[in-house]
């Protein structure tokens, strides 16, 4: 009968498997056992989880070529700029409803910052770009996935991100019919504008709240779907990589619009609060590292599938 | 020292180095790096450099029915390997004549 672990040699094992956990799938499928006999051989501790945990993000941000076919790693960067695409789509959706779709009094002040108009435009511009560069990557790949799907559940997942919008707008809809507010605008005191004021729709505050919640809830949920269908379905050929290109344009498109919007946001608070929902700090706190983390995420997501796309890579 | 002046043992080379012995596993490697270049490497690193020099073709996996799977330095990893030690013998190579000319310093 072996003696039992004692407790301090437990909690490393815990500590070091949770590490693990932190790699990608293939990478722990490679390397995970050796991993843990080297660890038992040597006596894995604390330190031995904390230099684990640290080497997963280069494995992340960089994963072995050998580890993945020239398809796997296209669908995964995929997955990733697609759902960082979403999260950015709905960040532009706040920002449009905070600032571009503000009371007709932004008029003086766009003439007097034309940079707000000029990020403005860049804006809407990069937008259009970005959804139709989705349109034209994604739906040959969308199309040919539910082609291809055996089972039902395959096929809900491929509908998400036609279903899922569609209850949002129809919940969001609905919210603005039955809460929406008659009658003239709630200012807030001591500041000459609000988000109750902003909302277009007049809905309150938390009521606009909740909607931005449910928006991006959507947004991930809808991003999620093909994701889940990629890995399932595992689809090659011309298509993906088609759409792994196409990935690659829109998130460079919607990580400018994702600037241009910072840009506006800046200069709305900075000149002119009280036309904008930008009219406090901590809207700005939060508003600038979402759109620089997704943006980022989007970007070498996208790159690293582009760099799977080249012949070359694949040799 | 780790203050910069330390690159030649970065963990690539130190495995390489390690590899050209005979293959090893990782463990193995460890022990060998810890006891002959005085570098102990963490599992972290060890792996993260494992994987890197898998992907470039520079060592290989053998097969193993046990955990410990072995690697072995490939072709191109043996010349990688000699074209580094032949740099690094030049640098230690002038390093230790100036040291010799100019401070009477002959080397360890």
């Amino acid at each position: 009968m072996s003696a039992p672990e004692p407790p301090a040699e437990r909690a490393a094992g815990v500590l070091v498997r949770a590490a693990l956990t932190l790699y990608p799938p293939a990478w722990r499928a490679r390397y995970g056992v050796e991993v843990l006999a080297l660890l038992d051989d040597s006596g894995g501790g604390a330190r031995a989880a904390a230099s684990l945990a640290w080497h997963a993000v280069p494995a992340w941000v960089s994963p072995p070529r050998h580890l993945h076919g020239g398809s796997a790693r296209m669908r995964s960067s995929l997955a990733t700029t697609g759902v960082a695409w979403a999260l950015l789509a709905g960040l532009g959706a706040v920002f449009a409803q905070l600032a571009q779709a503000q009371p007709a009094s932004q008029g003086a002040t766009l003439a007097q910052h034309p940079v707000i108009q000029w990020s403005y435009w860049a804006f809407d511009g990069c937008v259009v770009v970005s959804v139709l560069a989705v349109a034209v990557g994604g739906v040959p790949l969308w199309l040919n996935m539910l082609r291809t799907a055996p089972r039902r559940r395959e096929t809900a997942w491929l509908l998400a991100p036609v279903v899922v919008p569609a209850v949002f707008l129809l919940a969001a809809f609905a919210i603005g019919r039955l809460a929406g507010r008659a009658g003239p605008a709630v200012v807030v005191p001591s500041r000459s504008g609000s988000v109750a004021v902003l909302a277009n729709g007049g809905v309150g505050p938390w009521w606009f709240l909740t909607l931005v919640v449910l928006g991006f809830a959507a947004a991930v949920l809808s991003a999620t779907g093909p994701a889940v269908a990629l890995r399932r379905l595992r689809p090659e050929g011309s298509a993906i990589v088609l759409a792994t290109r196409a990935a690659m344009l829109a998130a460079v498109t919607m990580g400018l619009a994702g600037a241009a919007s910072v840009v506006a946001a800046l200069g709305l608070y900075l000149w002119a609060p009280a036309d904008a929902g930008y009219h406090e700090g901590w809207q700005l706190a939060v508003y600038l590292p979402a759109v620089l983390l997704a943006v980022a995420v989007a970007i070498v997501s996208a790159a690293r599938g582009l760099r799977s796309a080249r012949p070359t890579a694949a040799a | 020292m780790r203050d910069g002046l330390d690159r030649w043992a970065d963990p690539p080379l130190l495995v390489l180095a390690s590899l050209a012995e005979e293959a090893k596993h990782g463990y193995a490697i460890t022990q060998d790096v810890g006891d002959t270049m005085g570098v102990r490497l963490s599992a972290g690193t060890l792996y993260a450099v494992i994987s890197r020099l898998e992907a470039r073709g520079l060592i290989e996996p053998l097969e193993s029915d046990d955990r410990r799977r072995p690697y072995r330095l490939t072709a191109d990893g043996a010349r990688e390997l000699a074209e580094q030690s032949e740099r690094m013998r030049q640098v230690a190579s002038v390093a230790q004549r100036r040291l010799r000319a100019n401070y009477g310093w002959a080397g360890a």
